[in-house]
């Protein structure tokens, strides 16, 4: 039966063919949906895996999360040092980092921020940040570059850069009287963390020239290495005081500040977006389904044609079961091609398109075995086109009844 | 000698119409080759599609090799079909995207009764029959839309007969042949069903084929009925 299926298709292969196309293709955006927001968020839960709290100036939870740690936005204000300096010496906080945010260089992000950075911040799997050249800055006019940003620049150990105010990638105000040296280049993370330049909180105030006199720098410990941050990462000796120390952030008296959870934060990001997800599931099931009617179209069309082929299949004793069968069996063989075809697309294309994604957005789409839920999506397409296929076996079924061993060409 | 096929009071009519057969009795030995002559729409293809077992009489009984046909399933009959018939259309036998050996090979494949009759691999029985019937090896091997008219209706006949049937219904299978590979077609059908001890059941409207069968029936001499299509395709 497979086998009089298979050749029976491979008579009709052109428009068989086009139509296992126009499946995969449909399979193929459908697990990619899927993928693309498993990767996403993946990928953000990595970033801000070692962070307990975020604090900064008042403002939506989700802009500070975006622009503090993602490098997505910006900040419209900042929070005084002092408020950093009082807070983080709290007996909770175990470590603290400082960010200050709103440069560029060549539209990649500038990171202010100091050594308790390279010391604290941590990514997926509670990893560290490494240094595969050079060292983490020790003062100010030096810079380390993300493994990426170092690549896009072009620049190595010991190449300057001049940093540009505002976060495009063109501007009229670039430092140059400013130049920073190149000290260290980080290992890659897959995190936003590659794309951005890393300077000293000192380095920024100096270029925007609030502290010309560079002598009396930042080693005395009671000394403000500036005058206000855009953030801070704050980690906690007990975690489950995260909920408590947040509130009486958000109720802080002497500024007003912001302060979030970043995993509950990346869930209620979710939430919102899930509507455009929905829409994007929503579309890529009627674009299967589209290609899913394909079939079903050439099927149906292929029946008048095959009338003969349906009597000559009685004559020799197949009964109308035989006949509903072998239509079936036809529509699975398309579908289960397709699919298949489908998830070798989407691989391919996945990594055709991995590097090109993780330089312009940072997200590392990798390449992984397909997850339960992809399983299920493919499983779903696979008995969609086992019961559309009903439709012409039934009808294949009726006409090869009546029409028995005398049809009328 | 037994009886091969053996009608009893059998009326058929399709619906909304008057009958189109009414044979109050007519049987076919076994082993004999009967040709059957009917006018167009005389209700020749009704009576071969009753025989076959694809419709059901409203009255009477079919017995074929003493199995009363009214007695089995609509699954049943197919299954009998596929065990002891062999069919033959008029043209248009083959599926085309098969070549003509895996055509013939589709004659026993829904029957393991016919497979078993066989006493060598069915493929081999294939080409030796085709060989028999004029196919050179490389013709065998070709889809069977690429073959002549006339090998089509001879891998028809081969698949017809693969696994010795008793059973052989032929529906004007030489009406697209003309008069030289007729007379050929007809001698090699009935040549390999004498080997196979079938019984032929041959319809034509071509009363010049007569001499090479045993008997020679007209439709009008055993049913009664006058169905309107003749009046219509008259």
């Amino acid at each position: 039966m497979l086998k009089l299926a298979l050749k029976s298709l491979n008579n009709r292969r052109v428009s068989v063919l086009l139509t296992v196309i126009a499946i995969a293709v449909s399979v193929a955006l459908l697990l990619a949906v899927e993928r693309v927001k498993q990767q996403v968020q993946q990928n953000f839960a990595n970033t801000v895996s070692g962070t307990d709290l975020i604090i900064g100036p008042r403002s939506s939870q989700t802009q500070l999360l975006l622009a503090s740690v993602f490098h997505i936005g910006s900040m419209t204000n900042t929070m005084s040092w002092d408020s950093y300096e009082q807070i983080s010496s709290r007996s909770e906080i175990d470590w603290s980092v400082p960010i200050s945010l709103g440069d560029s260089v060549q539209g990649l992000p500038v990171v202010a921020t100091n050594e308790q950075y390279f010391q604290h911040y941590r990514y997926a799997d509670k990893q560290s940040l490494e240094l595969t050249h050079g060292n983490w800055f020790d003062a100010s006019k030096q810079a380390v570059l993300g493994a990426e940003a170092s690549e896009q620049l072009g620049l190595a150990i010991g190449d300057q850069l001049t940093i540009a105010h505002g976060s495009g990638g063109l501007s009229f105000s670039e430092h140059e009287q400013h130049p920073i040296n190149v000290v260290g280049v980080l290992a890659r993370t897959g995190t936003p963390v590659d794309q951005a330049v890393f300077v000293d909180l000192t380095t920024i105030d100096q270029v925007h020239g609030l502290t010309e006199d560079d002598s009396h720098g930042h080693d005395h410990a009671h000394n403000h290495p500036t005058e206000s941050i855009s953030a801070a990462l704050l980690g906690l000796k007990v975690k489950p005081l995260a909920l408590r120390l947040q509130r009486e952030i958000n109720t802080y008296e002497q500024e007003p500040l912001t302060a979030l959870m970043p995993g509950l934060t990346l869930q209620q990001l979710w939430k919102t977006l899930n509507i455009f997800e929905q829409a994007l599931n929503g579309i890529s099931v009627l674009v299967v389904l589209i290609g899913l009617i394909g079939m079903l179209t050439i099927l149906l069309a292929s029946l008048r044609e095959r009338r003969r082929e349906m009597a000559v299949l009685r004559a020799v004793g197949a009964g109308p079961g035989t006949i509903f069968g072998l239509l079936v069996t036809e529509a699975l063989v398309v579908t289960i091609v397709a699919t298949s075809t489908g998830l070798t697309l989407l691989y391919g294309l996945q990594w055709a398109l991995m590097d090109v994604i993780h330089s312009r957005s940072g997200i590392l789409f990798s390449l992984y075995p397909p997850t339960v839920a992809e399983w299920w999506r493919m499983g779903l397409v696979v008995c969609a086109g086992f019961l559309l296929s009903l439709v012409p076996a039934w009808r294949a079924y009726r006409q090869s009844l009546s029409d028995g061993l005398t049809v009328k060409v | 000698m037994a009886t091969a096929v053996e009608l009893t009071g059998l009326t058929f009519s399709w619906p909304g119409s008057s009958p189109t057969l009414d044979i109050n009795h007519w049987q076919v030995a076994q082993g004999e080759s009967v040709l059957l002559r009917g006018a167009s729409g005389s209700g020749k293809s009704t009576l071969l599609s009753l025989l076959a077992g694809i419709n059901t009489p409203q009255k009477g009984v079919i017995k074929l090799f003493e199995t009363d046909l009214s007695q089995l399933s609509a699954r049943q009959r197919d299954k009998f079909r596929a065990d002891h018939i062999g069919y033959i259309f008029q043209q248009f036998n083959l599926l085309p995207y098969l070549t003509a050996v895996e055509n013939v090979l589709l004659g026993v494949k829904f029957s393991k009764h016919r497979q078993r009759k066989l006493s060598q691999s069915a493929t081999n029985t294939a080409t030796d029959y085709l060989l028999r019937l004029g196919l050179t090896a490389a013709q065998q091997q070709q889809p069977a839309a690429q073959l002549s008219v006339g090998q089509q209706q001879r891998v028809a006949a081969a698949r017809a007969l693969i696994g010795g049937p008793e059973l052989l219904i032929a529906d004007e299978p030489t009406s697209a042949l003309d008069a030289d590979r007729r007379d050929n077609f007809i001698k090699l059908l009935l040549e390999l069903s004498a080997a196979n001890n079938t019984t032929v059941l041959f319809v034509t409207h071509d009363v010049a084929l007569a001499p090479y069968f045993n008997t020679h029936v007209e439709l009008t001499e055993i049913s009664r009925a006058m169905p309107d299509a003749e009046l219509n395709n008259a």
